[in-house]
Parts: structure tokens; C-alpha cells; sequence
């Protein structure tokens, strides 16, 4: 069959030429062996039929010996040469053949009128469609000129046929024709698509892979432990970092399941249900820290989605060793701090108490006013180690909110109480009013409220040379309520407001010197507020005066005695 | 006959100054500066009017001397018991179980204050 293609196909570029070649072959083999089998039938023939003349017999072999020459040599300039002229020369051979096939009479009106179709149609498909029209031409002149031979009249019906035959062939040629470019179009366009994906796949994959390299380089050089984990927590790709990190070889890792690093000796067991944990509820982004091998991680996981489809998780481990220490050192200091610096500052006080109080016998003027000297600095040295601890609490998420039941009254009363003396020392009125409307009873930190109130009327005070400091508890709507301290004071440049909360920092940063103070009270104000899930704002101007609004959820009295911890 | 404060407080200075202000309003005043010394007294001896008691102690912690001697021990039932902490939190978990709670630093005036008020009408 290979064979067979390779003698039927002709080397050609023109697609249109190529199927005319080979389709003249074709027919040139089809003819070919018909040529023969009629050769074998008329040796037959003549064998079983020895009356039939030996020259009418040697005529049919001579013809049909010439015409499969004839064939062959067809067959060579069509391959070698032109298809056109071999068509050319096939079809004017044909129509020879059939000259002689029968006789002058039924050629012309006859049995064989037909032959002459062949030639007609065929023209059409391996010449060129209107080589119809030269064959029908041909055709009727070979049929006129044989009836005149035999003294027939023309016969213009068949003159006719011919040529509706050859018009049919025609347009049924050209259709073809027409569909094929068509049809070769839409393939060069297919073709040319096919060439720009390919193009564009083999940039992508390019992309992808120089994307993958450097993803890969990035993974290498970070110094955090990188696992991911597939959906059936199965590791499928870790980074250098984690053999540090966990000390142990990479390939003991991959593929390996994460209920494997659960169950490692090296993992604290205190941290083993931290992981199962992130491995049970594998729904949201966690961070948490675990102790592995004497060092403190952290672990941090996310899952990877593909839209919404949860392809995995990508676990990264840091070493928080150092600063897991840090943090103990800090806790361990300020507990220190705590205890041991105020212990002496209690004796401190308490001694100079002594003095004032005249304990061990009368004490003159002078002696009273440098106790009362002693006991106000050591109050003011404790109220700052008071602030410093709050903040390292803030700091570190230790300070709580511990909700009781509030009277407001209460609070402006011990307000009161802690302030009115400074107030007075310094010639300024403290004032104070609740709206009526506020409940008696409210839920909230006592002791943190007190604090905030303090902070708020000791810094006005402070930054208030003369006038009053107003104290107002109101009632804006009926889920809050709200703390407002308003001063004669100074005032707060407007360049400075959005600052005046940032821990250690004082308004003009001199002021520290003038005032004294850490610059941690409103800085410690706001966090509390912020704890309690409340809001503080500030308005002032510059020689008129600054006031601090709070506004906090009014919490049902019903909802008391919970705890909270700060978000 | 004037009442009995025991004083437990490890830190001598505080222990002083909250032994004068007792004394000075007429308080009889016994000191004791560890856990484990406190833990034998209370469990023996005259049991005493007041006790002021420090939440940290060396050796018996005052949380445990409340919880377990103080707060069982029939014989002091009768005791009225104030803790002083330098811890708010401490005061907030031991405060219902206790008279008073004062949290560290406490004034000498404010202590002299409070039990000269807790001393019973003569």
C-alpha cells in the first residue's frame, strides 16, 4: 500500500496540481489494468475461439500493447514533467482509443456514443474545468466527421449533450475547486492558530519554569522553615532552613505525614496538641509556638486554595528561641520591678508618714513640710513605675479587663479624693457633673476607669496654669456612655494632635523637662479605652483649652463578673 | 486588755511602720517574717484579733496560709484578715474571702486609719 502511494504521488508544492497528478495516475492504473484484462481476456478468447481471425485478434493485442505504452508514457511526463500536458496527452489518447474501439456507425448513433462522455468529465477534473468544453468540441468534430465519412447527417443533438455535459463539468469543477480553497483557507488559518499557541504555550512553559526557578532560589535562601504540606498532610516540598531548624535531614521530611513530626521525641509534649490541633482544624490561617529540640519555634500556617478548592497547607517555622528568652527576661523583669522597687518606695513613704504624723514626738514646721516633700516625690516616683509596668503589660497582652459592677458616683467621689489637694496646690478648680440621665449602675474596670480619670485630670492639671478642669460623665446615646475632661489650659497645637497618644512623647518634646512625667499617661489612657472597646478623641485650641472625650459601650449590670483578655 | 495583730510580713521596714501604726492606736503586736514560721503560730497560740497578712512570703506563701490554715482553722474564725499585695489581680481573686485588701503601697496613715475603725468600741 506504501508502495502503491509512493508510485501514485507526484513531488509537487501546489497542493491543486498535486491532486490533478495524482488523481491522472490513478486513472492512468485503472486504465492500465483494464487494458490488461482485456489483452488476457482476448488470449482466451482466442484460444477457446480458434474461428475468430488471427488478424483481428493480433490488431486488439498490437493496440492495446501500444496503448499501455502510451500509458507509461504518460505516466513519465506526468511525474517528471507536467501534469497538465500529460492530462492533455491521457485524454486525447483515450479519445483515439475509443475512435477505434467499434465501428463509424455506433460510434455516431450507436452503443459506443457513450465512450466520448468519459473523456469529457474527466477533462474537467485532472486539466482544468473548462477542458470540458475543448473535449466536447473534439469530441463532436470526431462525431461529425465519422457520420460525413459514412454519409450520415450531422448529428446536432449529440453536439448538444456534449456540450451540457461539458457545462455540467465545469460548474461542478469549479464548485470543487472553490470548496477546496475554502477548505484550505479555514487549514491555513487553523494552521497558523496552531503555530501561535504552540508558540505561546513553549513562552509560558518558559516563563513558568524561569518562575519556578527563581520561586525555588527564593525558598532556598529564606531563613525561615518552610513546609508545605498537600491536602492529605503528606509533605511535599520543605526548604534548606527546616534541616536547621529542626535538626534533622530534608529527606526525612518529604512525603513524610505531619502526624510523623506530631509523634518526633524532639517535639515538647506540651506542643504536641498545639499541632494536632492546626492539623484537626485545618480551616483558617494560625500561629502559635511550639518548643522543639530546647528551641522555641513559631509556627505559622496558612492554607493554599486553588478558588476554593484546599489544595494544602504551607507551614512556616521561625526560630523565636532568642526572643522567646527576651520575653521571659522582660516578664521576669518587670515582676522584679514590680515587687522590689516597690517594697523600699512603701517603706520609703511610710517612714516619711511617720515624720509627718509626728509618731515618735513633735516635729516643727520645717521637718512636716520636707516629710510632706518626701512622701509627694516618692508618690509621684511610684506612679511612674505604675505606668512603666502598665505599659510593659500592654506590651505584652497581659493586662486584662476585669468587669464588675461601677457606680458612677464612685468614681467621680475617689476622683475627688486622689485629686482634689493637687488641684488645690496649684490654684485650680476641679469640677465635676453626671448627666442625669446616666444609669446608677454601670458594668466596668473599676480600678482601670479610675486610672483612665486620674491620668486625664492629672494631665490637666499639669498643663493648666490657671482656671479650672471640668469633669462631665454623660449619657450620648443609649448603647454608650462617656468620660469628658475639659481644661482652661494651654492647649495642643494643632500639628502636634495626632501624636499626643504615642507612647513616650511629650507635646513640643520639651515639655518633658518643664512638666516632668514619662509621657506614658495618654499613651497608657488610650490603650486602656481601646482594651474596653471604646474611643478617645481630643479637641483643643491653642490658648483656650484641650478636653479628652471618651465614649465606651454601655454593657448591661446583668452581664458582670467576665473576664475578658485584651484582642 | 488590748487586741492582738499578728503581722506577717517578710520585709522589715513594711513590717515596722505597720507595727507602729497598730501600735500606736493601741494594738498589741506580734511580728512574723516567713511562711512556714507563720503557718506553726497560727496553728498554735492565742489567736489574734487582726491578721495583716502579705501575699509573698518565703517558704509558705500567704495565699497558702489563707486557704489553708486561716479560712479552716475554727479557732480563727473570728480573725479578721487583711492581705496586702503588691498584685491587683492577687486582691481581685482573694478579696471576697478576707475583710479588707490593701495593695502595696499602703500609706501608714491609711493603715492607721482602717484599724483604728476596726477596733471595737471601748
Amino acid at each position: 500500500m506504501k508502495y502503491l502511494n509512493a508510485v501514485l504521488t507526484v513531488p509537487t508544492s501546489d497542493p491543486d496540481d498535486a491532486r490533478q497528478r495524482r488523481l491522472l495516475n490513478i486513472l492512468l492504473l485503472g486504465t492500465l489494468i483494464a487494458a490488461l484484462i482485456g489483452l488476457v481476456s482476448i488470449v482466451i478468447f482466442s484460444i477457446l475461439n480458434p474461428d475468430i481471425g488471427q488478424a483481428d485478434a493480433q490488431i486488439l493485442v498490437i493496440g492495446i500493447v501500444v496503448f499501455t505504452l502510451g500509458i507509461f508514457g504518460i505516466y513519465q511526463v506526468n511525474r517528471r514533467l507536467s501534469g497538465r500536458w500529460a492530462a492533455l496527452l491521457f485524454l486525447l489518447l483515450l479519445t483515439v482509443i475509443f475512435v477505434f474501439t467499434d465501428t463509424p456507425q455506433e460510434l455516431v448513433r450507436g452503443r459506443s456514443l457513450f465512450l466520448f462522455t468519459i473523456p469529457i468529465t474527466i477533462a474537467s477534473l485532472i486539466l482544468a474545468p473548462q477542458a470540458s468544453f475543448l473535449f466536447a468540441a473534439i469530441s463532436s468534430a470526431i462525431i461529425a466527421w465519422l457520420g460525413i465519412s459514412i454519409g450520415l447527417p450531422i448529428n446536432v443533438f449529440v453536439t448538444i449533450g456534449f456540450f451540457i455535459l461539458a457545462l455540467v463539468s465545469w460548474l461542478s469543477a469549479r464548485s470543487l475547486e472553490a470548496a477546496l480553497k475554502e477548505l484550505r483557507a479555514v487549514n491555513a488559518g487553523l494552521d497558523q492558530l496552531v503555530a501561535q499557541r504552540t508558540q505561546a504555550l513553549a513562552e509560558s512553559l518558559d516563563r513558568e519554569r524561569i518562575e519556578a526557578g527563581r520561586s525555588r532560589a527564593i525558598l532556598n535562601s529564606i531563613a525561615d522553615g518552610v513546609i508545605v504540606f498537600d491536602r492529605k498532610w503528606n509533605a511535599i516540598l520543605a526548604n534548606p532552613a527546616v534541616r536547621g531548624m529542626l535538626d534533622f535531614p530534608l529527606e526525612l521530611i518529604i512525603d513524610k505525614n505531619f502526624s510523623e513530626l506530631i509523634d518526633h521525641p524532639k517535639l515538647a509534649p506540651k506542643s504536641r496538641g498545639l499541632l494536632s490541633a492546626m492539623m484537626e482544624h485545618d480551616t483558617q490561617p494560625v500561629g502559635f509556638r511550639i518548643e522543639w529540640g530546647g528551641k522555641t519555634l513559631s509556627v505559622s500556617a496558612a492554607q493554599i486554595y486553588n478558588r476554593t478548592e484546599n489544595m494544602g497547607t504551607v507551614t512556616v517555622f521561625r526560630d523565636f528561641t532568642r526572643e522567646a528568652e527576651v520575653e521571659r527576661l522582660k516578664s521576669t523583669f518587670v515582676a522584679i520591678v514590680s515587687h522590689e522597687l516597690r517594697t523600699p518606695l512603701n517603706a520609703v513613704l511610710g517612714y516619711a508618714e511617720m515624720f509627718k504624723e509626728a509618731v515618735y514626738g513633735p516635729m516643727n514646721e520645717k521637718q512636716v513640710n520636707m516629710a510632706e516633700r518626701i512622701i509627694k516625690n516618692t508618690q509621684r516616683l511610684l506612679g511612674l513605675i505604675n505606668d512603666l509596668l502598665d505599659q510593659a503589660q500592654m506590651e505584652a497582652g497581659k493586662l486584662t479587663i476585669q468587669m464588675a459592677s461601677v457606680k458612677p458616683a464612685d468614681l467621680l467621689e475617689s476622683l475627688h479624693g486622689l485629686m482634689d489637694k493637687t488641684a488645690l496646690d496649684k490654684g485650680i478648680k476641679l469640677t465635676s457633673e453626671i448627666d442625669d440621665s446616666l444609669p446608677e449602675l454601670l458594668s466596668g474596670d473599676a480600678a482601670r476607669l479610675q486610672q483612665i480619670l486620674v491620668n486625664l485630670v492629672n494631665n490637666a492639671i499639669k498643663f493648666t496654669e490657671k482656671g479650672s478642669v471640668h469633669v462631665k460623665l454623660f449619657y450620648p446615646s443609649q448603647h454608650k456612655w462617656g468620660i469628658e475632661v475639659a481644661d482652661t489650659g494651654h492647649g495642643i497645637p494643632e500639628n502636634e494632635l495626632p501624636y499626643i497618644f504615642d507612647t513616650f512623647r511629650q507635646v513640643e518634646g520639651t515639655a518633658t523637662r518643664i512638666h516632668g512625667g514619662f509621657g506614658l499617661g495618654l499613651s497608657i489612657v488610650k490603650q486602656l479605652v481601646n482594651l474596653m472597646n471604646g474611643d478617645v478623641k481630643v479637641e483643643s485650641k491653642v490658648g483656650e483649652g484641650t478636653a479628652f472625650i471618651i465614649t465606651l459601650p454601655l454593657v448591661a449590670v446583668e452581664a458582670t463578673q467576665t473576664n475578658w483578655r485584651a484582642p | 486588755m488590748s487586741e492582738l495583730a499578728l503581722i506577717i510580713e517578710d520585709d522589715e521596714d513594711l513590717a515596722s511602720i505597720f507595727a507602729e501604726a497598730l501600735r500606736g492606736i493601741g494594738y498589741e503586736v506580734e511580728l512574723v517574717a516567713d511562711g512556714r514560721v507563720a503557718q506553726e503560730r497560727l496553728k498554735s497560740g492565742t489567736a489574734p484579733f487582726l491578721i495583716l497578712l502579705d501575699m509573698h512570703l518565703p517558704h509558705v506563701s500567704g495565699a497558702d496560709l489563707l486557704t489553708n490554715i486561716i479560712k479552716v482553722d475554727e479557732r480563727l474564725s473570728k480573725t479578721m484578715v487583711i492581705i496586702t499585695t503588691a498584685d491587683a489581680r492577687m486582691g481581685d481573686t482573694y478579696g471576697d474571702q478576707v475583710d479588707f485588701v490593701l495593695i502595696k503601697p499602703i500609706s501608714f496613715v491609711q493603715l492607721r486609719d482602717l484599724t483604728t475603725r476596726l477596733k471595737p468600741k471601748a
